[in-house]
């Protein structure tokens, strides 16, 4: 019996090979078809950086890759248009999510197999730049007279490295504001107008402080500012945290960090000295901790696992600062209640501070279709394509005829962005901090700032000690 | 010729004799306490993939929301109809909000887990068995230096030879090829041929002599008398390998970036986090991981004992 | 140890004298067709790359750019020296894994071994004990996250009911690591018990009855007869296991890092060796230095396997 199951099994084997065989040649040559771009079909060679300019008159397929789902359909709408301009050039858009993006940019680079244009951060893209691995566009921008003026002010230089380099162009921008629950708000007596005029100081928290500890309830339904309020047993906390701090904060301590006047590096971009041991750091992170320890402000490690947004819609936080590209996640409607927008409070320097981040596309140096690279590139730089951005809303993008189609298509549908906006409108925005060792920045700060959050440190101390190190590694 | 399987074994199993010698006593407090924690333990093994369903059968507002209850929470259909494909855009994004989650090609991965699972699984199981026939069996100069050297292999992190291998792929133009995702495990594993040179070992000789005196080749040897002998290791290596290669995530995460050259395990990460922060997409996830899971439990639930008795047929020394 | 299940019945022939049988069994020029696909294999995927790897220790390999030079023993220094406490509190982490995993893991195993074979011989008992081994570990990491969730989780609400307060699993430093070893458990106990079960059927049942007429208790037998006569097939099981332990990465790496964050937490509670490896071959583009740590861990899987083995003495059985 054994043996004629060996036969069986040995038979039914053989024939999914044969179906594999069979399968995977008409399926690699189809793929093969669909996917040139920097593995084409002709001869596997790395040296294929040509800086030329020679477009093929055969059809060409530029592999573009991004993380955001939400962006991928409007994307697509881009890449429709343009094919339908240029014919030649198919492009094909692979989306990876955040976890495993970067790591797929970085092997892709390593074994040849990369993207011929991606979207780039600018954490990330110093140390590509180190690695030469990106094509710079200076030379193709003049070329082509494309206007790096036509896009909100600090947006573009935030491209050129140190020696004048140019390596995307920006496509869309992004600010933090503060997302409340309305529901709670209103149960607590208050109002949206409540929120417009906020103020805090690390040392009482100010009017902001005030709000946090009236929206906090213990599990016995006692408010924060009441009496007999139990701060062990909290089962709203006034403030959320978005997510685990990192060493740049940007959706949790850098709007409150910056409005005392804190910025991170001596010079931005590129400069070789962080400012971790700044007191007004200090003080920022330390009152988080301490109001951790109160109970008013979610615990740090409640949302380090699954992320503060579950927290917030779970009910457990009624206010929480949170970045533009979540507008649809909180009024999409998976978010069990409404939410208002409001902006970030005006800190000790008697003025807001919104982190501006913006992403853009950068092409890479190994493609063997530089020009239509490029040509793709400019598409997504330029106010075709960002209209249509514009138009979706899903984000802000980074021309402003563009951005204003986006504020008003979420305000047709009811939803007043402006928290968002008025940074860019009242330039309170500070830059994202660049440097070229972010992933090793991030790797001595962020378990730091876990400790501080935790009660194992005391902020001024830890910071004062991690800021040695960055600068060793900066300064290097 | 009579082989003895794990079935016979058991039919003279020792259940039976102190079945036997323990027919007098009755359920003691000791084996209803035994009954009891077994209970548990099978519970605790099932209880993960019931709350999967329950998960992938929930509407993800009223998960957020915390719903905690035993079954679905505000059943809907929705999920697994999103990762089959089924689902039309404007379904997706009404109830989610989210333009394309769960749009990743769950057919075109399931078949390139199948393809890439089982071809390892005939190559290695083949070429290993070849391998581990010629140290059990065959004499030649510096075998058991070159059985050692493989051995070694079993010894060296995956990581460690990762980039190497990688850039390997590129010189061969193998990525999001199967051959890519294949290549490092066609040919053999050291566990494979150390696994099933204990077996041939074990094979009495005078067979093989008999054959050989009827004038067969080393071929005719191995694959007329050896392999039919040894189809219980060998199904067993091959379940083995077979699971082993289904699951394998790091290799094919790097080599098969291309969608359409993503086995199961790989595609299921587009659904954790699509931008850094988003709250994941737990319905859709949790439907995605058991449709991913569902056809080795298919596999399974046909040939059930089969995998079961080879597992615990290992007979290893 | 007899292979009692492969029994010739008859013998042929047996004093035909033996005349070619030797030429056709010796040498390179038989063994080699059997060998080739096997060292090809082999010396591919394996050995060069593993050879690669080494070179690329001595070197400052940019990953990204795919380039790097020679820098003698630069990387071993720093491993040794300025990056000591990174890669020594790595060393730590994983150790603590494998510990908690191997205890939990054997003791349930052996348990549900004995169990299925004192208890009952079901097929569907021990079908369902295979079936988390059946799932993909970044799967089972991932549906634990979810069912583990100091908010959301399922068992946090469970325990709820006992009155204790929600555990958080994953990002209490102290937890974590016991956490993920717990996850693999429930994933191999099946699997690993089964292995065992064989073993157990190797036993002669004689020893049980000769022990329950001398009137020795369950307890006695399982002790005196079952552990030590399980030997071999323990050292292997355990072999394995601790070698598998060692290099632990998927799971961790799902576990703590799946949504966006950076796995290893918190405050590193959680960065395994191989964690190590990978964040310093990916993230921070240092290939050269990845591949020295991974020397040191070839190194120490070679020596925890070979006094394994000694300590054991897998070679040997009682029974002989």
């Amino acid at each position: 019996m054994k043996h004629q199951t060996m036969k069986a099994l040995t038979l039914l084997l053989a024939l999914v090979l044969l179906a594999a065989a069979c399968g995977s040649d008409s399926d690699e040559s189809s793929s093969t078809a669909a996917e040139t771009g920097s593995e084409s079909s002709e001869p596997a060679d790395d040296s294929g950086d040509d800086a030329g300019s020679e477009a093929s008159a055969d059809a060409v397929t530029i592999e573009y890759w991004l993380w955001d789902g939400n962006q991928q359909p409007v994307y697509q709408e881009c890449a429709d248009d343009f094919t339908a301009a240029n014919p030649n050039i198919d492009i094909n858009i692979t989306q990876f999510g955040w976890a495993d993006y970067w790591d797929g940019v970085t092997t892709g680079f390593a074994s040849g197999s990369g993207p011929d244009v991606f979207t780039d951060h600018l954490a990330r893209y110093p140390e590509f730049v180190a690695s030469g691995v990106l094509t710079p566009l200076n030379d193709l921008v003049e070329r082509d007279n494309v206007d790096t003026t036509q896009y909100f002010p600090g947006l573009a230089e935030l491209w050129v490295d140190a020696e004048g380099n140019r390596y995307g162009l920006p496509k869309d921008f992004d600010t933090i504001a503060l997302v409340t629950n309305s529901d709670m708000l209103t149960e607590a007596g208050m109002s949206v107008d409540d929120l417009s005029n906020l103020e805090w100081n690390p040392t009482d928290g100010g009017s902001f402080g005030e709000m946090i500890i009236q929206l906090t309830i213990d599990e016995n339904g006692v408010r924060g500012n009441e009496d007999g309020f139990d701060p062990e047993n909290v089962a709203v906390h006034g403030l959320g945290l978005e997510g685990a701090f990192g060493a740049f904060g940007q959706t949790t301590f850098s709007s409150l960090a910056a409005s005392t006047g804190f910025e991170m590096l001596d010079v931005n971009p590129f400069g070789d000295s962080a400012n971790y041991d700044d007191p007004n750091l200090a003080a920022t992170i330390q009152w988080y901790a301490d109001w951790i320890d109160a109970g008013y402000i979610v615990a740090i490690e409640d949302v380090e696992s699954l992320g503060g947004t579950t927290i917030f819609q779970n009910g457990s936080a009624a206010m929480m600062m949170d970045g533009s590209w979540k507008i649809g996640t909180y009024i999409g409607p998976e978010n069990p209640f409404p939410v208002e927008f409001a902006p970030v409070p005006v800190g000790p320097s008697g003025q807001r501070a919104s982190m501006f981040n913006g992403l853009a596309d950068s092409i890479n140096a190994a493609s063997e279709h530089q020009e239509e690279a490029w040509q793709w590139v400019k598409y997504l730089g330029s106010s075709d394509c960002q209209d249509v951005m514009g138009a979706a809303a899903v984000v802000f993008p980074a021309i402003p005829s563009a951005a204003d189609a986006a504020i008003a298509a979420r305000e047709a549908a009811g939803v007043d962005v402006s928290a968002f906006t008025t940074h860019v409108e009242d330039g309170t925005t500070f830059l994202f901090a660049i440097t070229d060792s972010a992933g090793q920045i991030e790797a001595i700060v962020g378990p730091a700032m876990q400790e501080i959050l935790r009660g194992q440190a005391t902020a001024a101390e830890r910071l004062a000690q991690i800021d040695q190190e960055v600068d060793a590694l900066l300064g290097s | 010729m009579t082989v003895t399987t794990a079935d016979q074994i058991e039919a003279e199993s020792f259940s039976e004799v102190s079945g036997r010698l323990e027919k007098n006593r009755k359920l003691s407090v000791g084996r209803a306490m035994a009954w009891i924690v077994l209970a548990i333990m099978l519970i605790i093994t099932l209880f993960p993939l019931w709350w999967a369903l329950r998960t992938g059968l929930s509407n993800n507002g009223a998960l957020f929301a915390g719903d905690q209850s035993l079954g679905p929470a505000e059943f809907t259909t929705l999920n697994f109809e999103r990762v089959l494909g089924q689902a039309t855009e404007a379904e997706i994004f009404e109830a989610t909000g989210r333009p394309n989650s769960g749009s990743f090609d769950f057919l075109q991965s399931l078949k390139v887990s199948l393809i890439v699972a089982t071809v390892i699984t005939a190559g290695q199981v083949l070429f290993s068995a070849m391998a581990a026939y010629a140290f059990a069996r065959l004499t030649f100069k510096g075998r058991d230096k070159l059985f050692f050297l493989f051995l070694s292999g079993l010894m060296i992190p995956p990581i460690f030879i990762l980039i190497p291998n990688l850039i390997l792929m590129r010189e061969l133009d193998w990525f999001n090829s199967y051959q890519g995702l294949i290549a490092p495990f066609f040919f053999m594993t050291p566990f494979a041929v150390f696994f099933l040179r204990q077996f041939f070992l074990g094979i009495s000789k005078e067979v093989e002599e008999a054959a050989l005196l009827d004038g067969a080749g080393n071929f005719r040897t191995f694959f007329g008398i050896i392999v039919p002998m040894s189809a219980a290791p060998i199904a067993t290596i091959s379940i083995l390998t077979f699971v082993t290669a289904w699951n394998e995530y790091l290799w094919p995460l790097t080599v098969g970036r291309d969608p359409d050259r993503q086995p199961l395990t790989v595609a299921l990460g587009n659904f954790t986090a699509q931008q850094p922060g988003t709250s994941p997409d737990w319905s859709g996830l949790m439907s995605a991981t058991l449709l991913a899971a569902l056809p080795i439990l298919l596999i399974f639930f046909l040939f059930g004992r089969k995998v079961v008795d080879s597992i615990g047929f290992s007979g290893i020394k | 140890m007899t292979n009692a299940i492969l029994e010739i019945p008859e013998a042929r022939a047996p004093d035909v004298p033996v005349r070619r049988k030797k030429e056709l069994r010796g040498g390179w020029s038989a063994a080699i067709w059997f060998l080739l696909p096997a060292m090809l294999g082999f010396g591919l995927f394996i050995l060069y790359p593993a050879l690669r790897g080494v070179y690329l220790s001595f070197t400052d390999w940019n990953l990204i750019a795919n380039e790097g030079e020679w820098v003698g023993t630069d990387n071993y220094e720093r491993l040794f020296g300025s990056d000591w406490n990174n890669v020594k509190h790595s060393l730590w982490v994983t150790f603590k894994y494998t510990m908690i995993n191997i205890v939990s893991q054997t003791f349930f195993a052996i348990m549900l071994a004995v169990m299925m074979d004192r208890l009952t011989k079901s097929v569907f008992v021990r079908g369902v004990l295979l079936v988390p081994w059946l799932i993909p570990n970044v799967i089972v990491a991932l549906l634990w996250v979810w069912m583990l969730d100091a908010n959301l989780g399922v068992v946090n609400e469970f325990i709820g009911w006992f009155g204790i307060e929600p555990v958080r699993f994953f990002t209490d430093t102290g937890k974590v690591i016991p956490t993920i070893a717990g996850i693999n458990t429930w994933r191999h106990m099946g699997y690993t018990a089964l292995l065992i079960f064989a073993g157990l059927q190797t036993i002669p049942k004689g020893l049980y009855e000769a022990g329950a007429l001398d009137g020795a208790t369950e307890g006695q037998m399982f002790r005196n007869i079952t552990l030590p006569l399980l030997r071999p097939i323990l050292a292997l099981v355990l072999v394995i296991t601790v070698v598998g332990s060692l290099q632990v990465f998927d799971t961790v790496q799902v576990a703590t890092g799946g949504f966006g964050n950076r796995p290893g937490g918190p405050v590193n509670a959680s960065r395994v060796i191989y964690l190590y490896i990978y964040e310093n071959a990916i993230l921070f583009n240092d290939l050269g230095y990845a591949a020295a740590i991974s020397i040191l861990l070839v190194a120490i899987l070679l020596l925890v396997t070979f006094l394994q083995l000694r300590l054991l003495r897998a070679g040997e059985s009682d029974l002989a």
